[in-house]
């Protein structure tokens, strides 16, 4: 859910206070988890709110699509539920619309908010300090790692003469693998360097 | 006068027993430079940490690293990291925060400093390491030698009487690492430098330590320790380039 580049789009939606964003966020997710849990009108009301914040946002589509597909994956565990049973289909359904819409709204969120922002009124909400430190190394570090991965695969490409999905199945294990061993180390030398500046 | 730093007979063995640091002592006196050289795994990096506190874990109470007269301990842990500004070899391990002025404060908020003297803090600092206004950037949008300033920067912040560096210029382009030579020149608290980078040495350091496999091998005035070709060689060194000949370029 990493931000893309907000610097130079400015809409309303932007300058609306981090607060309010986040707060309104939240809201319009716990209403949309509490909808019936089969096909229902009631869907309507936040997809005609998700489309309307959409398009006042001016919200990529490549931002959006690329993000809505990572929360897809998790769906479609979900969604093989309804093969095996298919009284299970509403709920299927249901399960389909919440998760989309809630998504799409915070994808809205973080579009229009720079992300420090929304860590500051989360603390501002009094959230406990460890866990705002969390979502920020989380969010600090996502790009690195993932520079670190495709740096990884470049090298492994390169020396990678031989074909075939299998191989390349175990080659991803090995990057997996290896990645999270240097970002073990790294966590090491970060809270070393937080240490060194006075951390507690 | 107190040394800055007062390291004696400093030992130390990773917990898997590899022995990296092995009787090793000198001391540095306020406002000094000191370039600490050797190859790759001599212990350059692990005597830097040893600095700070940061290893041993739990640092004893033998009091082999003193910093202005005060031994490394559990006890002091505080004050001595107040004291000691460390500037890690990678910008993106020290650059933790979503912004460069958080990253910035951070160190001058954990030693309790007021929000308004912080924000003017982090203001002068950008200033001085050459990048002022940018408050608001984010680390992961920023240039190596960027990221490396915000570094300084956020040590720098925390008002340190010593700072400890470990490879401040690796990564740096030529232009990057001249401004950040003449930024290391300007400042006048003790400084430690641990480095591959020969000519910063020559420049910026007046006394060079050269370690090799955890041993003090040679100390001395830079300029006659970088000029000992046979030495420098000995220790996977080389003599520096502006030592081998007169340079009609300066």
């Amino acid at each position: 859910m990493h931000q893309g580049d907000i610097s130079g789009s400015k809409t309303w939606v932007h300058r609306l206070p981090a607060g309010i964003k986040l707060g309104g966020t939240l809201l319009l997710v716990c209403a949309t988890a509490v909808l019936p849990r089969e096909p229902h009108l009631a869907y309507l009301v936040p997809a005609a709110l998700v489309l309307v914040l959409w398009a006042a946002s001016r919200m990529s589509l490549r931002f959006a699509f690329k993000r809505l597909l990572v929360a897809e994956l998790f769906i479609l565990g979900i969604a093989l539920l309804s093969l095996l049973a298919p009284e299970a289909r509403p709920v299927v359904f249901s399960a389909l619309m919440k998760s989309n819409l809630c998504v799409a709204f915070m994808l809205v969120l973080v579009w229009s908010t720079p992300f420090h922002q929304i860590l500051m009124t989360l603390r501002g909400m009094r959230m406990p300090s460890i866990m705002v430190t969390t979502i920020a190394l989380l969010y600090r570090y996502l790009p690195v790692l993932g520079e670190e991965s495709r740096r990884m695969q470049r090298a492994l490409a390169s020396r990678t003469f031989r074909k075939g999905k299998r191989f390349q199945w175990r080659m991803l294990s090995v990057i997996a693998g290896q990645l999270f061993i240097r970002s073990a180390n790294r966590a090491e030398r970060i809270y070393m360097a937080m240490c060194a500046r006075g951390w507690k | 006068m107190t040394p800055a730093i007062e390291i004696d007979h400093l030992s130390y063995v990773y917990p898997g027993g590899r022995k990296a640091l092995s009787d090793v002592s000198f001391s540095i006196t306020p406002g000094e430079c000191v370039a600490i050289l050797g190859p790759n795994g001599a212990g350059k990096s692990t005597l830097l940490l040893h600095l700070n506190g940061l290893l041993p874990e739990k640092p004893g109470r033998n009091g082999c690293v003193r910093i202005f007269g005060e031994p490394v301990t559990s006890e002091t842990l505080h004050r001595v990291r107040q004291q000691v500004g460390f500037l890690f070899q990678d910008p993106d391990d020290q650059l933790i925060s979503a912004t460069v002025r958080e990253d910035v404060a951070f160190g001058p908020l954990q030693l309790g400093m007021a929000v308004e003297e912080t924000t003017k803090r982090v203001a002068d600092c950008l200033r001085t390491a050459g990048i002022g206004g940018f408050e608001d950037r984010e680390p992961h949008r920023l240039s190596h030698g960027e990221k490396r300033r915000v570094c300084l920067a956020g040590v720098l912040a925390c008002n340190p009487q010593v700072l400890v560096l470990d490879e401040p210029t690796s990564d740096l382009d030529p232009r990057g690492r001249r401004e950040l030579k003449t930024l290391l020149a300007s400042l006048k608290v003790a400084r430690l430098i641990a480095t591959h980078d020969l000519e910063l040495a020559v420049d910026l350091c007046s006394r060079a330590i050269v370690l090799d496999e955890g041993r003090v091998v040679a100390e001395g005035p830079a300029v006659d320790v970088l000029a000992n070709e046979e030495l420098m060689l000995r220790h996977g060194l080389e003599k520096p380039h502006s030592l081998l000949h007169r340079h009609p370029h300066g």
